[in-house]
Formats: C-alpha cells, structure tokens, sequence
C-alpha cells in the first residue's frame, strides 16, 4: 500500500557502527510501588518494565511495539531519565548515566511526547517555546541569535514560512504542526537520541505519513539515533530498521523490523501481526485463537507472562522467564519453543 | 462478506445537512450528503476528524443537541416483515405492545426518522436502530451493573417481560458477546475495555434491531481486542443479519471487513464504491491518498508519500471542489464548482465527486500510477521551498 514502487535503501551490515551504542541500557526493571493499605501485608508494586535491554545507534531507529499498559512508555521515561530505574544500567556513548547531572544528559536525549496538544504550553508562542532550550542549552545568548535560530528549526521540521509561524500560539496551529513544533523545540537542544512516543497517534490519518517521512529526513540527515514509540506494527516496519516486541513489561522478541514482522517467533508477536489490519489479507486466514487481554501487572502471571494466553503453553512456561534465545541475522525472542532444548520449534503460521 | 449491491434498502439517506449555530456563523459540519443502506450489508463511512462522519450518524438518530441544526434532508426508514421468524438462537421476544414503528406505517413503507413524532422515534431507537459508541467507559452508566443496564432497555421498550425473563434474556446477550453470563453483577470499572465494549454490544443487541451503528467502536481498543470484537461483530451478523454501518477513521481495517465504502471529507462523500472496487481502483485522488496513507505490513519496504496539507477548517471550507488546495490534480474549474456526486458508468456502484471523472471532461481520467506519480511531485515541490 504506497505510493511509489521505489524501494528505500535497506541499511546494510556496514551501516552498522561497529564502534557501539550511542545509548544503551541493559536490565532495566521498573516498579512503581502502590500505596500500602495493609500496613502488615506485604509491599505491592505495579511490575512495568522486566529486564530489558536495549541499544540506540546514531541514524537508525529502534522500534518499541506493544499494546498499552506493555510498558514501552515507561521505558521512553526511564531512558529521558524523567523516572529512575528501579535497576539496571544506562550508559551514554559508553559512559554511566549519574543522576547528579541529568542536565548534561538531557543535552543529548530528548523526548517528544504522544499528545502534541498537552506538550505545549497554551498561553506561550512557537517562539518563546523555542527560545526557552535555545538559551537554557546557551546555544543562543541574544535575541537575534534565538530568533535566527528558530527560524531555521522550524524549516528544518517544514514549518514554512516560517516567519508567519514564529509568533503563533498553539492553539492557532493544527495537530500536525503542533507536533512540528515540539519536534523542533526537541532539536533545538541539538541532541544525539530522539525519543518518540507514539508521535503520530494523535494526528489526523492522512498527515500521520507526512510526520513520519520527515522524522525518517531527520534521522538520516542529522544522524539522530530515534527510539520510536508506537502500537502499529505496520509503521514500525516503516520507520525503524530494528523492532523490539513487549508484552506486559517483558521484552519478547526483537530484530531487524523485516525479520520480525515478515517472519515472527514469538506466539505473541504472531498474535499482534494477525491481528493488525490489513487489506491484503488472504480471506481464508482463521481467526485468531488467543483471547484476553494483557494481565494486571501488580500480580502478573508468573514466568513467561504471556503464558495464560500462549496457545503452545507449557509447564515450565509457568515456572521462569525463558532465556534470549538467538535466531541468528540479530533476530531473538525469549520463548521455551525457540531453544533451552525443552520442546520442538512451533511452526509458524505462514 | 456478501454481494449485497442489489439488496434493497433500510436505510436511504437524502441531501442531509446539518449547520452547527446558526445565521451568518453557521458552520456546516454535514454538506448535501445521500448514503443508502442496504438490509444485510456492511456500509463502511471513513473520514478524517472533522469530516463530518459522526454528525451524520447523530443527525440520522435524532440525537444532535443545539447549537447543531439539520437543515435539509430526509432519512428514510425502510420496516422489514413483520412476523418475520426470529433467527436460531434468540429466545421470542414479542414485539406486539409498545407504540411500534410499524404502526405509523405499512411494511415496505418508509418512512422519514427526521419527522418522527416523539413517541414514535422513541420506539424506533433500539427497536430498530441500536448504535455502540466509541467510548465504552463513557457510554455505560459506571453505577450501574452491566447486567442491569440490560434489563433497562428491556424494561423500556418490552414491559410485558416479566423481571425472570428480563435477566434471562441479558444472561443469554452476555453469552452471546463473549461475556461469562455470571459478570452480569458486574460493575464496568470491573470490566476491561474490551469486555466493557462487549456488554455495549449486549445492550445494542437486546432487542434484535434491523440497523447497528458503530461509531468507532475499536479506536480506544488495543489491535488484539479490536481484532476480536471484529470477529465477534461479524459472527452476531451472520446469526442475526442485522445491517451495519461501520464510522472509522482507519480505511485499512474498513476494506477488509466493509461490503460497500463510502469516504468523506469536509462534510461531503467524495467516492463510494464496493471494498473491492475501492482498494484497487480509487478514483478520487483523495482516496487515493488516504489508502496509501498506511504503511504495509507485506511487500518490500517502499517510501510512501502522504498527502500533503491538512483537513480543512469547517469555518473557512475552500471554495470548489474542498480538497483542491491539496489535490495534485487540481485544475482551474475545481477551484469555483463543486462536483457532484455522480454514479461511475466504468463501475458499477461506484459514485465519485471529482471534476476528473466529469462527462465534459476531454482529457482521460489518471491512473492509479499517475497519481502516486502526482502525489510524489508535489511532495518534492513542497520540500524545495
């Protein structure tokens, strides 16, 4: 479904940097502890984000996929450092994050956020939200430079004329262009890694691939490293190179985006791909049998918590989080069905 | 999916406008717009937001509030049979008591819910159109146990059922939607979403109407349990052959479960046409664009382009044809007249507003190829500025 019958380039294994991560995090785990109401019984805690780990490289983009409540906006917010890991490790081109200088750290990651309508602020102007990381991040010390450099984000994200749009408020802008302008108020601090979370959800349907494509511009001029947020899998395939599945705080399978949405592994991510639409789909394709929806994650199901809706469960499913078991080409899942030598691969559904 | 282009109608829409305030301020959300519902089929009504596709739907059930205005148009209700045997599977409901619709007019006789009498349109809703709205948690009252929001409608519209009956009957709804009969103390926060949409369905159901409007009734819903509500609508409709029309604003989810697509845009539908017709072979070059607004989950990896601009605001609606201003095509007559929806003699059941595809017109319409081909000029047009 698109317009042109050119193909982008594919990143090849050249393109990817040998000399490491721009940002990396390994183990993350993040629990947010709820309100005791029985001061004898024992400490509860929302269980958001299990043991996940993940690498962002300068002009690529890593796809987080999953339904709500998976836990994927919570890493965005452990990754931008707005919440703190409960454990786990970030480093930022090879060196720990401290949390006594977040304002450092924040220089190189930004985030734009779901809801372009919430993420400006209604009584300033595009200038003024603008000026504000221009001169925090002393990128510009005087009005000419703050205005000269506003101008010049807001062609970079296509706001043109850009001089009729300096002073406008937001709410004299349209979603799409309020989403222009909270992404170039994240580039203006001139950061390394962008992080979006869900950035298109909230735009009308017919500017979503306009927003895309200048998010893709972005990221292979500028060489921005983007970890892109989203629950549709089709613009994963579309704008990463790589794609990493969770399901209820567990990250279930990851790789490059073709390799897992053309030939999925996990029985979660083979649910997510039948389900999503899709007009070419053969009509003779069957219902899909998994049922339910995402467990509460203050009692999660115990082991691999896809289990109680996993059509191949087994016993020792219940038991433990599988190990990563790898496919080869970078493509793994954690899946007993794939490794551990305790069962024959599922076939999938082709 | 079935053949329904011959099917008669249930439902047939006429030049309905409806202004929002009015005199000079007046903004008109439903432009000029006629939909004909056939029995048994699937009608899919996408469009951005704005476009005016869920005004319609409250205009044709009476539930516009001021400063919303219908100014013009008629919807026909077409009964079906009386006496007609109820489908396998529901236990007899009479329909003898209440004031029914079919008292105000003979079967085959439409007649027009916009002039309903007030006692009349209150046994037309749900008797015979039901609708399920977008929002779950927003439609069911969160005091009130699902169960018990059954029965309400039941208490309604069948006073002759006895309290036995009643709850009979909502435990049989509950089952049929996917919904152990024993939640029916339950209260919605206890449900999830997509089990709240479920019991929405129930409530729709409880009478056996002709018609059941869907008014985005998966957008707040994860892809897994829209998938599975989808199955579950489309399995109700083979049991009990109600008529959908199905609001959305994704067009991929619509061409694969819709018979028939109409799209709208700026208040006014731009192309119908059957599913089929209309993936393959989109004639208005908004459509066009809307269909290839999505990224693929099969084939190669492509860059796509999307349209360009943004809707346009119903206060300031462009002159002409409203889509000129972002339409690759434009020419000048799209800038001063309006085209008219107008029936496709390439396509049977295709109708397409589009100077393009005019009789007078001497130059052939595009092909699917020279409009991407456009729409990737202008993209590249716009980026050198």
């Amino acid at each position: 479904m698109s317009l042109l019958r050119r193909t982008t380039p594919q990143p090849s294994v050249s393109d990817h940097p040998s000399s490491g991560a721009v940002l990396e995090a390994t183990h993350l785990r993040k629990y947010f502890p709820l309100q005791q109401v029985n001061p004898f019984g024992a400490a509860r805690a929302v269980h958001a984000v299990e043991d996940t780990s993940l690498a962002l490289y300068r002009g690529r983009a890593l796809a987080l996929v999953g339904e709500s409540g998976s836990g994927k906006t919570t890493v965005a917010r452990l990754l931008a450092r707005l919440d703190a890991p409960s454990s786990g490790a970030l480093s930022f081109e090879g060196k720990a994050v401290s949390a006594g200088d977040l304002r450092a750290y924040r220089s190189h990651v930004q985030l734009v956020f779901q809801d372009p309508f919430a993420s400006l602020n209604p009584i300033h102007d595009v200038y003024y939200h603008l000026s504000r990381p221009l001169r925090m991040y002393r990128h510009a010390t005087n009005a000419k430079q703050v205005t000269e450099q506003a101008l010049e984000l807001l062609n970079r994200v296509s706001l043109t004329p850009a001089e009729q749009f300096l002073h406008k408020y937001p709410h004299e802008l349209s979603g799409g262009q309020r989403q222009r302008v909270a992404i170039a108020r994240a580039l203006a601090v001139r950061p390394q890694v962008l992080l979006a979370d869900e950035p298109v959800s909230m735009l009308d349907v017919s500017i979503r691939l306009d927003m895309l494509n200048l998010m893709l511009r972005l990221k292979d001029e500028e060489r921005l490293a983007v970890l892109f947020i989203t629950h549709d899998i089709a613009s994963a395939r579309y704008f990463a190179e790589e794609t990493l599945v969770m399901y209820a705080g567990q990250s279930v399978e990851g790789g490059p985006s073709d390799e897992v949405i053309q030939h999925p592994k996990h029985p979660y991510t083979q649910l997510l791909i039948s389900a999503a639409p899709d007009p070419d789909r053969p009509p003779t394709t069957e219902a899909p049998p998994a049922r339910g929806e995402i467990p509460s994650l203050i009692t999660p199901p115990t082991g691999c918590r896809f289990h109680p809706r996993c059509p191949h469960a087994m016993p020792v499913c219940r038991e433990r989080f599988p190990r990563r078991a790898d496919l080869g080409g970078g493509h793994w899942t954690h899946c007993f069905l794939y490794g551990e030598g305790t069962a024959t691969p599922a076939t999938t559904s082709e | 999916m079935t053949s329904t282009t011959s099917a008669a109608p249930v439902l047939d829409i006429q030049h309905l406008s409806v202004d929002y305030g009015e005199g000079s301020d007046a903004v008109r959300a439903v432009s000029d717009v006629s939909l004909t519902l056939r029995r048994g089929e699937i009608l899919g009504l996408a469009g951005e937001s704005g476009s005016g596709k869920s005004t319609l739907v409250f205009a044709i059930t009476q539930l516009l509030r001021p400063p919303a205005v219908i100014t013009g148009g008629e919807a026909l209700y077409y009964p079906r049979a009386r006496d007609q045997e109820q489908p396998a599977g529901v236990s007899s409901v009479s329909r003898t008591s209440t004031a029914s619709i079919s008292a105000e007019a003979s079967p085959g006789q439409p007649v027009d819910i916009l002039r309903l009498p007030p006692a009349a349109l209150r046994a037309f809703r749900w008797n015979e159109l039901a609708i399920v709205f977008q929002s779950a948690m927003n439609a069911l009252n969160p005091i009130m146990p699902i169960g018990e929001q059954i029965v309400d409608v039941m208490r309604a519209h069948r006073p002759q059922m006895n309290a036995d009956e009643r709850k009979q009957r909502a435990m049989e709804l509950l089952r049929l939607v996917g919904i152990a009969p024993d939640r029916i103390a339950s209260y919605p926060h206890e449900l999830s979403g997509g089990m709240r949409q479920r019991a929405c369905i129930a409530i729709a159901l409880a009478l056996n109407p002709d018609i059941i409007i869907m008014d985005e009734p998966t957008t707040a819903l994860d892809v897994v349990v829209q998938r599975e509500i989808l199955n579950e609508v489309m399995r109700l409709r083979e049991q009990f052959n109600f008529t959908v029309l199905f609001i959305t604003h994704d067009l991929s989810l619509l061409l694969e479960i819709a018979d028939r697509v109409a799209i709208m845009y700026a208040g006014r539908i731009v192309e119908q046409g059957t599913q089929h017709d209309l993936y393959q072979r989109p004639r208005h070059p908004y459509s066009y664009g809307l269909i290839h607004s999505f990224p693929s989950l099969r084939g190669p990896r492509q860059r796509a382009i999307g349209i360009p601009g943004s809707p346009p605001d119903l206060r300031a609606v462009p002159s002409g044809c409203a889509f000129h201003p972002r339409c690759p095509f434009a020419m000048p007559v799209c800038t001063t007249t309006l085209p008219i929806l107008l029936p496709q003699s390439s396509a049977e059941g295709v109708s397409v507003a589009c100077h393009l595809y005019d009789s007078t017109s001497t130059q052939e319409p595009p092909t699917a190829a020279e409009m991407g081909a456009a729409y990737e000029a202008l993209a590249k047009g716009s980026q050198a500025l």
